[in-house]
């Protein structure tokens, strides 16, 4: 998978020309720019570590507001998902990067109140839409569907946290 | 992950996008007899949306010397619609379908347009969906990875 640089070209011999002429007809992503890369870190880690945070950052906010539980414990399920999701695809793609996913997570703090610990997780699965939707336009291929899948269920999650 | 697929996979996941988009302009057309008053507008919305995607996916096929199918007359459902809540159910399904048919596009294309068209599809699946399935009864309110399978 990563050793195909030019997908486009690549696969052009078995096109039709008019299925060349559709698949190339808007910009198209660089080959090379979408895939996993042998040296840094994952493009995946920070939609990870996002999705790690909030669902840690939810769940605690649960167990402190009982009475929010029902609303946050739905999105940290999600967020807990998501990256568990994340953290398998950049395992297959990268085994010398779990050190960082074996890290342990950072502490979380809990906010002063349920309706501050809503707001909170609102804004943050917003930021994690936004970024996981620039994401999967330019990722691979084989990566852009979970990524836009992440963006999907947290653009969700944050309307019904804003409902 | 989905393997890399060459360009007719592209062409046939852009078709049934174009098919599960012309299903859900339908949906919402039946729907629209049965949910209460609160959900027009949402509902308009989101009929609106399908018919935005149905269109480009059409004038993006046409361009590409693409037969664009038509919509069939009327579609089978999965259960019977009645009621405001099976009418929901019946949104859910259209846009769960929209969402993975979608998903099958942006494993398959390189092209930004299409790319981000099809984020959007799948981000309004579940930011319209998870009003149908509350009003459904359906739980969770959002899916954790829409357009998965």
């Amino acid at each position: 998978m990563r050793t195909v640089r030019h997908p486009v070209a690549a696969l052009a011999p078995t096109l039709s020309r008019r299925s060349f002429t559709f698949l190339t007809a808007g910009v198209v992503v660089s080959g090379a720019a979408g895939c996993a890369r042998d040296e840094g870190p994952d493009e995946l880690e920070a939609p990870w570590a996002a999705a790690r945070a909030d669902a840690a950052a939810a769940a605690a906010a649960a167990t402190a507001f009982p009475d929010a539980a029902a609303r946050l414990t739905p999105v940290a399920e999600a967020r807990r998902a998501h990256a568990d999701a994340l953290a398998t695809e950049i395992r297959r793609a990268r085994p010398d990067r779990s050190e960082v996913l074996d890290a342990p997570a950072p502490a979380v703090g809990t906010p002063p109140s349920a309706a501050e610990a809503v707001t909170a997780l609102r804004t943050s699965v917003g930021a994690a839409r936004e970024a996981a939707s620039t994401l999967a336009v330019s990722t691979a291929r084989y990566r852009a569907g979970l990524v836009a899948s992440v963006a999907a269920s947290c653009a969700g999650w944050a309307e019904v946290l804003a409902s | 992950m989905t393997a890399p697929v060459d360009g007719s996979a592209g062409l046939e996941a852009v078709r049934a996008a174009l098919g599960a988009e012309h299903a859900a302009v339908w949906c919402c057309g039946l729907a629209s007899a049965f949910l209460p008053a609160a959900a027009a507008q949402p509902l308009a919305d989101a009929a609106l949306a399908h018919r935005q995607r149905r269109d480009a996916l059409i004038a993006r096929l046409e361009a590409s010397g693409e037969r664009a199918a038509p919509a069939a007359a009327a579609y089978a459902t999965p259960r019977p619609v009645t009621d405001g809540a099976s009418a929901a159910a019946l949104l859910v399904v259209a846009e769960d379908d929209v969402a993975v048919a979608w998903r099958a596009v942006l494993e398959r294309t390189d092209d930004r347009d299409l790319r981000t068209t099809g984020v959007a599809a799948m981000t309004a699946s579940a930011t319209v969906g998870w009003r149908w399935r509350r009003l459904a009864g359906i739980t969770p309110e959002v899916p954790p990875l829409p357009g998965s399978r």
